[in-house]
């Protein structure tokens, strides 16, 4: 079989037919791939996070009242993936336990230096805070009417402060308004500096351009509001509540715009290189014909852009003449389908960066492996543990009897 | 009353927190001491790596592709022995004659570096008669003078030494592998043993002696020149290098400004 | 006048904040090694430990200070650029303690310089072994040390 058809079948596939050759002529110390499926997860997972948190503020700062209901929803999810995103980095490292280094001597002409920073940033002043100040009431409420174990928890996730009268409330509330307008840039550095970081180097001309770090910031805040459009509508399926339609509509034509804006600034970037045929233009088209033929124009490309394009650009333009029960269908597809085609896109910008030589005159291979440091097993453990933390949040955080009262809910009731 | 209280209370809180900042610095100061004491150094000992500078010059036309430099490194440097782990290596450039009926003056160009040289080149790649043009280039860190991977580093685990050497901390690398990414020149690699970035280093334990670097001390063509600008011996072969021939950097487009210069270098050369 | 109250949320935030602010000044100063900015944003200690690695070749002039007869035999020749451990391998173990023998070179040494490769400098001589002489090796007809001479 072709090398280029052998590598982008799935790894059990691929297995028995391994051969770590060689096409054309690559620098000897390229033949072996650096950054593996580790190094896909955490762009993968930090994207997520942002998405997430930029659907969240678009009810803080926006004041779209449908999207309500998924506020908490949209923090606890950003939160559950942020937890989780340095975990690739640190199994990745060949040295995790000097992990502290870039917090300590951090050389600041180096994006990947900012990681620890910018983490450390919006882990505490943007998230936490954001998800105090919206929990607060509650956590006070909670802690009075729960025993046990989860009534010591909200005690200590008061941190002490009891006051909720309606002044104290207010404060809150401008508090919140101002952090999510910190938040919004918070979250384009967040995930800029990771697309930097491949923008950033001129030695790979798949990587190194100025389109970089604007691509990852749209295919994040894509993947991010069409993961919450999947926990939502799988919350609710599992709860047997009905999902609000008013705010699945919302979220669906938010996405569409994203996907919009995230497939144009893709395709500027193809047109940009093929226009400008630079020198790399060759090995970087036959790396897309070949090598990355099924994960870039099939998975990332038809399956994960322009389906959904047309799925959501038909429930934007059919609005009236479709049905609910269809168009949910199609939000919860598009929603699949495009966090699938996020990770593609994830997996081509990677592996597939490292898949031709800087010698522009040949292409690697690569053997994914099942068990190994940067096996498929590692990536599929790192990838199901958000959603594991995430139901804990879930089973914490938002009971399923409407007792608490989301940031929607209690403007509504104020009005 | 009230504000003596406080006063009182403020300044013997002053009084501890300047008290807790010099104790801290004395035991840093002392952790550092002790930490020194484990340390011994078998540096040459009068070793100022601000009086040197040290450049590397590689004349094309007189590498015959041997492969002992490879060898040479492998040994010297304790360089994992494998096929995808080298500090310098040699390609070979084979441009073909045109195609008949072709317009181009010069036909296809193939580069191979098996084993990266080490054993010598295949005499059988490409049939004789079909070669119109076929030369050696050794391979190893350009030394550059902006160089990315010292920007990439997030932890300043590799630098710019004051000598003119790009080095790598082997006890204070992560292995997050940046640095290999942002190298142009494929010159670094993770050392699988270490797993920390690694990289020709000159032989800087070699040089810092007043020896040469492994590769240079084997080549039998001289095509591989060593010297320290900032000391230059007589008949110093580096500025008769510079004096006789067009220079060459690689991938000058870049912006990195390699300081290792390459004379005849072919414009197939990446 | 109205005492100003900081409300209970800001101040445990500006708590929070000055706590964390602080442990990672103190975590910093702590961990940060003792030569680090000594010449740059690095270790100072690394070019020390990075000169002190053990030579494995000794070089020429180490081979000359025992076998001064064959390098001055060696520098009036063709060979007179070839160092001695291209040839003989890393000979600094032998520099130490002579007892210790290097591998003698053989005809495959030799080929792999003199082997007819395309792309190998004229000035090279080089040969293809079955249309030279077969049979025999290398030194039988050729002194490395002095290729003009005949042995």
């Amino acid at each position: 079989m072709p090398a280029d058809i052998t590598n982008a079948l799935p790894a059990i596939v691929q297995a028995p037919m391994l051969l770590n050759h060689v096409d054309g002529y690559v620098y000897p110390n390229e033949q072996n791939l650096i950054w593996s499926t580790l190094i896909v997860v955490y762009p993968y997972i930090t994207g997520l996070v942002a998405g997430a948190f930029i659907m969240a503020s678009l009810v803080r700062v926006f004041n779209v009242r449908a999207l309500a209901p998924a506020y908490r929803l949209a923090l606890l999810t950003a939160l559950a993936f942020l937890i989780c995103a340095p975990l690739p980095l640190l199994f990745h490292l060949g040295h995790p336990e000097r992990c502290y280094e870039v917090m300590m001597t951090p050389h600041v002409t180096s994006p990947m230096a900012m990681f620890g920073f910018v983490y450390a940033w919006y882990i505490m002043a943007v998230l936490l805070l954001e998800l105090w100040l919206e929990y607060r009431r509650d956590f006070v409420v909670w802690s009075e009417t729960t025993t046990g174990f989860r009534g010591i928890l909200y005690r200590l996730l008061t941190v002490g402060v009891y006051d909720v009268s309606p002044p104290a409330l207010r404060l809150d509330e401008r508090l919140s308004h101002a952090i999510t307008i910190i938040g919004i840039p918070s979250a384009f550095l967040l995930h800029g500096y990771v697309g930097f970081i491949f923008g950033s180097i001129k030695a790979n001309p798949w990587w190194g351009n100025v389109l970089m770090p604007i691509i990852f910031i749209f295919s994040a805040i894509v993947s991010g509001i069409a993961l919450c459009v999947f926990i939502y509508m799988a919350l609710n399926w599992i709860r047997r509540r009905p999902s609000d339609d008013a705010c699945l509509d919302a979220m669906g034509k938010f996405l569409f715009y994203a996907l919009t804006v995230d497939a144009t600034v893709e395709t500027l970037d193809w047109i940009h290189r093929l226009y400008q045929a630079e020198e790399s233009v060759q090995v970087l088209k036959q790396l897309a014909s070949g090598k990355l033929f099924y994960t870039l124009l099939i998975m990332q490309g038809c399956l994960g852009t322009l389906l959904p394009f047309v799925l959501l650009g038909s429930t934007q333009l059919f609005r009236d003449r479709i049905a609910m029960w269809v168009r949910r269908r199609f939000y919860f597809c598009s929603a699949l389908l495009i966090v699938g085609g996020v990770l593609a896109m994830r997996w081509n910008v990677v592996i597939g960066g490292q898949l031709f030589s800087k010698s522009l005159r040949g292409f690697n291979s690569f053997k994914l492996e099942f068990a190994g440091q940067e096996g498929t097993l590692v990536s599929l453990v790192l990838l199901a543990l958000p959603f594991i933390i995430l139901a804990v949040f879930i089973k914490l955080f938002l009971p399923g009897d409407g007792k608490s009262t989301p940031h929607g809910e209690a403007e509504a009731a104020k009005a | 009353m009230n504000t003596s209280l406080s006063r009182r209370r403020l300044l013997s809180t002053l009084g501890r927190a300047i008290a807790g900042v010099a104790t801290f610095s004395a035991a840093r100061v002392a952790k550092a001491a002790v930490q020194k004491g484990f340390v011994s150094s078998q540096a040459p000992k009068n070793y100022d790596p601000t009086k040197h500078r040290w450049q590397m010059v590689f004349d094309v036309d007189k590498c015959i592709g041997c492969g002992h430099c490879v060898d040479a490194c492998k040994t010297e440097n304790n360089v994992p022995r494998d096929q995808s782990h080298f500090r310098t290596w040699i390609e070979r450039y084979i441009i073909k004659k045109p195609a008949p009926g072709s317009d181009s003056p010069r036909g296809e160009v193939l580069v191979d570096s098996p084993n990266g040289g080490m054993n010598g080149f295949p005499d059988n790649l490409v049939p004789r008669e079909e070669i119109l043009k076929s030369f050696f280039v050794p391979k190893l860190c350009n030394l550059c003078e902006h160089s990315p991977c010292v920007q990439a580093c997030p932890v300043g685990a590799t630098f710019d030494s004051p000598d003119g050497a790009v080095l790598v901390d082997p006890n204070y690398c992560i292995g997050c592998g940046f640095c290999v990414q942002a190298c142009p020149y494929g010159c670094r690699f993770i050392n699988p043993d270490t797993r920390t970035a690694e990289k020709c280093t000159l032989c800087y334990h070699r040089i810092t002696r007043g020896l040469k670097p492994a590769c240079v001390e084997v080549c039998p063509t001289e095509a591989r020149i060593f010297g320290d600008l900032k000391n230059p011996v007589p008949d110093d072969p580096i500025q008769a290098f510079i004096q006789k021939n067009k220079v060459f950097t690689l991938k000058p487009h870049l912006g990195t400004e390699p300081r290792v210069l390459y004379a005849n270098l072919d414009k197939e050369v990446r | 006048m109205r005492r100003f109250k900081l409300p209970p949320q800001i101040l445990r935030l500006v708590l929070l904040t000055i706590a964390i602010v602080a442990s990672y000044s103190i975590a910093r100063a702590w961990l940060t090694p003792a030569s680090f900015h000594e010449y740059g944003w690095y270790r100072g200690d690394a070019i020390r430990e990075l000169a002190s690695r053990t030579p494995q070749y000794a070089g020429r002039k180490a081979c000359a200070e025992c076998h001064d007869d064959e390098v001055h035999k060696l520098a009036k020749g063709e060979h007179k650029t070839i160092g001695c451990e291209s040839c003989h391998s890393a000979g600094q173990a032998h520099a130490d303690n002579p007892d210790i023998k290097l591998p003698k070179p053989s005809d495959k040494d030799c080929m792999g310089c003199h082997q007819l490769l395309a792309g190998r400098p004229k000035f090279l001589k080089q040969i293809t072994l079955k249309d030279h002489y077969t049979g025999h090796r290398c030194v039988e007809c050729h002194v490395p040390h002095q290729p003009s001479e005949v042995p």
